[in-house]
């Protein structure tokens, strides 16, 4: 264990106006790498820590009209290129009886690219996190707000930062271990 | 320390704005009845066709708005307590809408072809189920009882609201809901079952069982868009400056973007199934609808009604910006009316698209009636439910 390098501290406050008071602060003096941990969502948590909206609405559009333009270009390719049959006088494609093969499609990529890329982009699965290992921590899913400084921080220093957080009226600030 | 002026949130109109806003509506309401008068006299058939199309359109605001309100109650919807009023009163012209229902009452021979005699006689093997539904006192009972069930829930859920405002009880919060459970589904059936009556027998002869939905679905769109601009107008005249904040726009726009969708696809359900079975007696609609100028009208519903809202009203950016949200929902009111236009006028005037100064007569006429209705409700009535519990919940919403 004594090897391990550190994750970084673990702040905890009482109630969510002090988080992002100190969220605020911390942003101010120039902390970057930081996250917060609740029992509820905070509003104006992610502005206070500077976290910046995430690309999901992005990826869910270009999944979407790669599922538009996918499930077009295949009705289009097997009904009038590959394999044509004329079926009750109906033109070999059109695009009337193509929509909703091509709403189905854009609307099941999009969903796919959404439940996939929230994974992705949070990491998860993942059975392990550093976290685990603080002693107080259960807390934040009860009364207890966290401000967590990661040491990969530039700014962030082993002894100066939990100071700091005391000092901006966190009830505890303790060192976490990577502990792998 | 709060600053009074701050924290004080006005949720009454002044007495000055009212009275202005009061007597231009007034004077709205002279000059477009006495055109619509002049009109109705020198050419019926084409005043009843404008004045349907007008009455439609701001009847669906108000059937709008007593849908969109029951499913706040339903849902316990915090959020939209802010904007509740404001729905509410839209929903509370509906007893005044009623009265305006007379015109169209009146023109049922002029403007229905099944209403003229010796019609039913005719050899058409598709009347004979239909003959029951149009007989003119038959038509006269069910719409009396669509009115008649929707000015009841609209009266009941507004002075329930109202009574809140006093504070004190949540009982009136469960009295609402207990009305609006049942409330949806009477308004639902008798808003098809209107669309049917009113819009879809000016073409006796044709038929789709999704018609109904698809008026429900253009009125429930243009009431969005309508409290949109409303909240707007209200929050520029100094009014719920406070109260109604970006988020709750926010909200709005979502609502509108996902109505827009349900327009579309029902739009689209009732276009693909009579596209495809390809039968005359069903496709009549459409041929009339893709004949000459009508067309440029299809296609422009299919552009403007649909891709532009949804392009315009996806990003999250746009629906916080109070200057797109305004737009689009202006845009998708004539986008409402244009499609109400298009649903009537090719029945009332096959041959050719038809734009006549009678079309804004009896929108001036109609609208400023309605506005009347409304208005008089913002008197003495605060702007917001200022007495329900979740007020100050729905102050604080947030998007995440």
């Amino acid at each position: 264990m004594s090897e391990s390098r550190l994750y970084g501290a673990v702040a905890e406050f009482q109630t969510p106006e002090d988080l992002l008071e100190a969220a605020r602060a911390m942003r101010q003096r120039g902390f970057t790498h930081m996250d917060a941990c609740t029992p509820f969502p905070v509003h104006g948590i992610n502005e206070a820590l500077g976290i910046r909206r995430s690309p999901l609405g992005w990826l869910a559009l270009v999944a979407g009209c790669a599922g538009c333009a996918g499930a077009l270009l295949l009705q289009w390719w097997t009904g009038a290129v590959s394999y044509p049959l004329a079926i009750g006088g109906k033109p070999l494609f059109a695009f009337e009886p193509s929509i909703p093969i091509t709403f189905e499609a854009t609307v099941l990529l999009a969903a796919f690219a959404t439940v996939a890329g929230m994974l992705a982009l949070n990491g998860l699965p993942r059975l392990y996190h550093p976290l685990f290992q603080h002693q107080r921590f259960q807390r934040v899913t009860d009364d207890a707000f966290a401000l967590v400084v990661e040491a990969s921080d530039p700014k962030f220093h082993a002894t100066e930062t939990p100071a700091l957080l005391r000092n901006l009226g966190a009830a505890d600030a303790q060192l976490v271990e990577e502990g792998d | 320390m709060h600053d009074v002026n701050q924290a004080k949130e006005s949720y009454y109109l002044d007495a000055g704005a009212w009275s202005r806003g009061w007597r231009l509506l007034l004077a709205g309401a002279a000059a477009g009845w006495a055109a619509s008068l002049y009109g109705w006299a020198t050419d019926a058939y084409d005043f009843h066709g404008s004045y349907l199309v007008n009455y439609l359109f701001f009847l669906s605001l108000a059937w709008g708005a007593l849908f969109f309100v029951m499913i706040q109650h339903v849902t316990t919807a915090a959020w939209s307590v802010a904007l509740r009023r404001l729905m509410e009163n839209a929903m509370a012209t509906m007893p005044a809408m009623t009265l305006l229902f007379l015109p169209v009452a009146l023109g049922l021979n002029t403007l229905y072809e099944w209403a003229k005699p010796g019609f039913l006689n005719a050899h058409d093997p598709n009347m004979r189920f239909k003959a029951i539904f149009f007989s003119q006192p038959f038509y006269l009972i069910r719409s009396g009882i669509y009115l008649a069930v929707w000015s009841v829930l609209a009266i009941a859920l507004y002075r329930n609201s109202v009574a809140q405002d006093a504070g004190g009880s949540v009982d009136g919060a469960a009295r609402a809901r207990r009305w609006s459970a049942p409330g949806l589904l009477a308004l639902t059936a008798t808003v098809t079952m209107a669309g049917v009556d009113w819009v879809m027998s000016l073409d006796p002869h044709w038929y789709s069982t999704i018609f109904g939905v698809y008026v429900f679905s253009g009125g429930a769109l243009a009431f969005l868009a309508a409290l949109t601009l409303a909240a707007l107008g209200l929050q520029r005249l100094g009014m719920l400056r406070r109260a109604i904040t970006v988020e709750h726009y926010h909200d709005l726009g979502k609502w509108m973007f996902g109505l827009t969708v349900w327009w579309a696809y029902i739009g689209f359900s009732q276009y693909m199934l009579i596209w495809y079975a390809n039968l005359p007696e069903e496709t009549t609609f459409y041929h009339a609808r893709f004949a000459s100028y009508w067309s440029w009208v299809s296609a422009g519903l299919l552009l403007g009604h649909f891709v532009v809202p949804f392009v315009l009203l996806m990003p999250r950016a746009a629906k916080r910006s109070r200057k797109v949200l305004g737009l689009a929902a202006a845009w998708l009111l004539i986008m409402h009316g244009m499609d109400l236009h298009w649903l009537v006028m090719p029945s009332v005037h096959p041959h050719a698209f038809h734009i006549q100064w009678l079309d804004v007569a009896t929108f001036v006429a109609v609208g400023s009636s309605f506005g009347l209705a409304f208005w008089h409700r913002l008197r003495r009535n605060a702007l917001a439910p200022v007495g329900d519990a979740r007020l100050a919940e729905s102050l604080a919403h947030h998007n995440a």
